[in-house]
């Protein structure tokens, strides 16, 4: 019984009766959702009879007294693509159908949270979904950027290409990255680089804005960008699709090409992309670094080129009842940073030889290889479902740059060292992880899963500086959650969890010999000692979902925790890219939130509005805070900053709504909120660093279903509000706000049997020059990038294998 | 009216309220100054010392509620690296390689309590140590300061260690 997954069919004909003299078929199935959550509700109609049913709350219809015959049998679901077929039914039939979430709305401004799709009504945890089409027409530098529109997730960046995602404000460990059901890690916990994640490779997103430990473990506090590889080709084809990128910012070229093919259970997909950029120019001639003029040529940032080169291998079985894929992935690049500082340091430069070449890539730079390998395993039984995942994951990333004799650091580099003396850091992460989740259908209104997850991380690190010691951490967590189902309209779900975590911190000499207090004798300090820390931690979840045909409600109530990471335990070296000695504490307790969330939403035809606000206590938020003291002898005359932990309030509130004004016209809003502030601590009355401005963004989209030789045409033109940001910490700085027009553009153009779809955007149409809050180059006042023309074209080319299956 | 209106009207107020919301408590959010242009500051960018002599490091720190401690770091640009914070330009000696420079690290305290500050500070610059005479040429002249709160503010000069 050949069954297809996520983006079609899935067809079963049990057998062919072909001489039967029986009129009287009937034709049964299931109808699912691409996570296989049996959809409630549907509509599944048989023409030219018009004769239909709805599927029960178990997914299953079934529609009787049929005659021998052709028909073509049309599904649709509010909130779902809607899915037609030709079916022949000379036998009794069973035709089961997976419905893909339709996104349409999300494209154009919101739907977002509570929407009329059901798998957002049953979570009870605000929830963002996005899919490869969104992406394509939103694509910005990174993954993270190209997600940063949607309400609630911003980023922080370093440069155009490297940036992490931010949920209401906050980042880091803070926010997970699941790929394929595997946790990501690479190193969080650093400002200056990005997430290492193929955008192109992307079907689908789904962006958890609240606390998710529940299911996900240590880290998920602020929420979860869960990214999906999980398109699936259809029986019997060959496909391939091209992609071509183009930005007239920093010349950027890049292509991702496709192959697919499937054979019945048996499925392949392989991908290939490589992306090429110039220096990015800013809307600037000159950069002021602590008051140090660094004047541009051509408005380029110099040094801020660079390359990524990604492969994709995707194969597995499909059956029906069990289905096991496995990822296999290589994400590498490589970038410079801006030459004129490194960090925050000013930097003098050959301009002659850095401005000779846009494309080249000189010191300083980073340097960085992800390799993945994923299995995902799921059997389907009567009540019962497993899934099993594991996963291995090798991130390995290097910092260059030219010697500098920083503190007292030799004048000359001495040749007795084994790593080069222009490698600055070099961390090398082997993390093992495995996940088993079984959910159980005790009755159709109940539902029962629990979980187990387990990870251990192994990090190296090499080079002359210290950030980080060399480190091994292991992680198990165990979960239940029960979700009941009340007369249809109201479903409580109540989750509980355990966690055991041990870190375990090698220690770390320095290389070269500092002076003692009187300047006599010399030593290689000590910066970090052996630690063990053993972690344990409850946490809850319970949440609440009210759906009606026009209005949805949900509340939730959470804790979720996050384990103290190497730097916040270990830290005792000096980064100069910051002027700050930084030291760790290791006696820090896990850190622990409270989350209370909500969303409402009303939907009809014509208008929409939601809103999703939340109220969020820590009771020891983890930061480094920068205190009035210098270090001489650890912190080579640095400011000394500290791991601490602080009380923290933080609220704060999405809004979206969009209006139907004609046919063609739609218009939308979109509002973001976050302030927090610190109870208590050195630093109470002061916001928590990187707090995001408020922000709103207001729409106008135009789209019909074809202009001439054009399908799907649309306009979409986005006017950006972003409000000064004064709530500041040391060492930030007071952000000026700004206002920003942003246009996207495109359609679909049929071409032979190929739809080859074209997305166009102009952002920063009007070159204004402001300043993110978020970014890392803020504080040497580097402004965001200047007007960027990008164009997005997607070529498929399907081809069908010559089939004996095909009975239709 | 329906409950979707209220809802609408409920989230509208909301979220106007706490956009507007007005600090209330008074926060330090502003840098300490180091300023360079009293009398007699010393030393400014492209100004030369000596060694085998002490010379006096005067500047005037200033902070709108407290000031915290400074720090000073005198190291060799023979590469020509600068981290120079000033915009005028000194004449540098040719780029060489460094046989036995001069490092100088050291953390101060200001007395608690102070707004203004002038340091009167006399360093010692040797000739030699045990590998030998120190490198003459570029130098760089740090300065960090910072406030009770921790906002800080750098300074980086230019100047020349010279054999008188």
């Amino acid at each position: 019984m050949p069954k297809i997954n996520i983006i079609i069919i899935c067809i079963l004909l049990i057998s062919s009766n072909i001489f039967s003299q029986n009129n009287n078929f009937h034709l049964n199935g299931k109808i699912v959702d691409d996570k296989n959550n049996a959809l409630q509700g549907a509509s599944i109609l048989l023409k030219p009879i018009n004769k239909g049913t709805t599927s029960n709350l178990k997914g299953n219809y079934i529609i009787d007294g049929l005659k021998k015959s052709k028909y073509v049998i049309e599904i649709s679901f509010i909130g779902y693509k809607n899915l037609t077929d030709t079916i022949l039914i000379e036998k009794n039939t069973v035709y089961n159908a997976s419905l893909t979430t339709e996104i349409l709305s999300l494209q154009e401004i919101v739907i977002s949270d509570n929407s009329n799709e059901i798998n957002k009504k049953q979570q009870s945890l605000n929830v963002e979904i996005v899919n490869n089409t969104y992406l394509k027409e939103n694509m910005g530098g990174s993954l993270s950027k190209s997600l940063a529109r949607l309400p609630g997730v911003s980023t922080m960046d370093i440069g155009t290409g490297q940036s992490k995602p931010v949920i209401r404000g906050l980042g880091f460990n803070r926010v997970v990255v699941v790929e394929n059901g595997i946790k990501h890690e690479g190193q969080q916990w650093g400002a200056d680089h990005g997430l290492e994640i193929d955008q192109f490779a992307v079907d689908d997103i789904e962006v958890v804005k609240g606390p998710s430990s529940l299911m996900y473990g240590s880290d998920a506090i602020a929420g979860v960008i869960d990214v999906k590889q999980n398109k699936i080709p259809l029986n019997n084809t060959i496909n391939a699709n091209i992609d071509l990128i183009g930005k007239s910012n920093n010349n950027l070229l890049g292509s991702s090409i496709l192959f697919s093919t499937r054979k019945n259970w048996f499925f392949l997909n392989l991908r290939a992309t490589y992306i090429n950029y110039a220096d990015y120019k800013v809307p600037t001639d000159s950069v002021d670094i602590y008051s140090y003029k660094a004047a541009l040529y051509k408005n380029q940032l110099r040094n801020t080129a660079g390359f990524e080169k990604d492969f994709h291998l995707v194969f597995g079985i499909i059956k029906d009842k069990f289905s096991s894929k496995f990822f296999l992935s290589s994400v590498n690049s490589k970038n410079g940073f801006f030459a004129n500082a490194h960090g925050l340091e000013p930097r003098n430069v050959n301009t002659q030889i850095h401005d000779e070449f846009s494309r080249d890539i000189l010191f300083p730079y980073q340097e960085f290889k992800h390799y993945k390998i994923i299995n995902k395993n799921k059997w389907s039984f009567n009540n019962l479902k497993i899934e099993a995942d594991l996963g291995f994951q090798n991130n390995f990333r290097q910092e260059w740059s030219e010697y500098v004799n920083h503190g007292y650091m030799p004048a000359t580099f001495p040749d007795s060292l084994i790593f080069p003396a222009n490698l600055e850091l070099q961390f090398n992460k082997n993390i093992y992880s495995g996940k088993i989740i079984t959910t159980y259908s005790l009755s159709e209104n109940t539902n029962f899963s629990a979980g187990l997850n387990a990870e251990y991380q192994q990090n190296m690190v090499d080079g002359r500086g210290f950030i980080i010691p060399a480190f091994t951490q292991t992680n198990y967590g165990i979960f239940a959650l029960v979700k009941q189902v009340f007369s249809q309209k109201h479903i409580v779900q109540i989750g509980i969890r355990y966690d055991l975590g041990n870190i375990a911190t090698e220690s770390y000499n320095d290389w070269f010999l500092s002076p003692n207090e009187t300047n006599i004798s010399y030593s290689y300090l000590q910066r970090a000692e052996k630690i063990n820390r053993n972690f344990s931690n409850f946490t809850y979840s319970l949440g609440y979902n009210y759906n009606l045909e026009k209005i949805a409600l949900k509340i939730n109530a959470g804790k979720s925790f996050r384990m103290p990471i190497a730097k916040e335990l270990a830290a005792n070296g000096v980064n100069y890219h910051n002027f700050s000695y930084e030291v760790g504490n290791s006696n820090i307790k896990p850190e622990i939130s409270y989350q209370l969330d909500a969303g409402f939403e009303v939907l009809n035809k014509k208008f929409a509005f939601g809103a999703t606000p939340f109220l969020n206590y820590f009771s020891n938020y983890i930061y480094l805070n920068p205190s009035s003291q210098h270090d001489r002898l650890y912190g080579n005359g640095n400011q000394s900053f500290y791991y601490t932990e602080s009380e923290v309030l933080r609220y704060g509130a999405e809004i979206h709504s969009h209006y139907q004004l004609f046919k063609n016209i739609k218009l939308g809003f979109i509002g973001e909120y976050v302030y927090s502030e610190q109870l208590s601590g050195e630093k109470k009355g002061y916001t928590i660093p990187f707090s995001p401005p408020t922000n709103v963004l207001f729409n106008v989209k135009y789209s019909r279903n074809s202009i001439t030789f054009v399908q799907k045409p649309y306009l979409s033109i986005d006017y950006i509000l972003t409000a000064t940001q004064k709530n500041i910490v040391p060492p930030e700085e007071i952000t000026e706000g700004f206002q920003l027009i942003n246009i996207r553009f495109g359609g679909d153009l049929k071409v032979k049997n190929s739809i080859v779809k074209i997305s166009m955007q102009i952002q920063n149409i009007l070159n204004t020059k402001y300043f993110n809050h978020t970014s890392y180059y803020r504080l040497i006042n580097v402004p965001e990038s200047g007007r960027n023309f990008i164009i997005n074209i997607s070529i498929p080319i399907s081809l069908k294998i010559k089939s004996e299956l095909k009975n239709v | 009216m329906n409950p979707a209106k209220i809802l609408i009207i409920v989230s509208l107020v909301v979220f106007s309220i706490t956009s507007c919301k007005k600090e209330t408590t008074e926060i330090d959010k502003q840098k300490p100054e180091i300023i360079i242009n009293i009398d007699g500051t010393f030393p400014l960018n492209c100004d030369t010392l000596y060694f085998g002599e002490t010379f006096n490091v005067k500047m005037l720190f200033s902070d709108n509620f407290e000031l915290g401690s400074y720090s000073i770091d005198i190291h060799n640009n023979f590469d020509h690296h600068s981290h120079s914070t000033e915009v005028t330009e000194c004449q540098l000696n040719p780029i060489k390689t460094p046989i036995n420079p001069f490092t100088y690290i050291n953390d101060f305290t200001i007395p608690v309590s102070q707004k203004q500050y002038q340091t009167n500070l006399p360093i010692l610059i040797p000739t030699e140590n045990e590998n030998g005479i120190f490198d003459e040429g570029d130098y760089h002249f740090f300065i960090s300061l910072t406030d009770k709160e921790g906002w800080s503010t750098q300074k980086g000069f230019s100047i020349k260690i010279l054999k008188r």
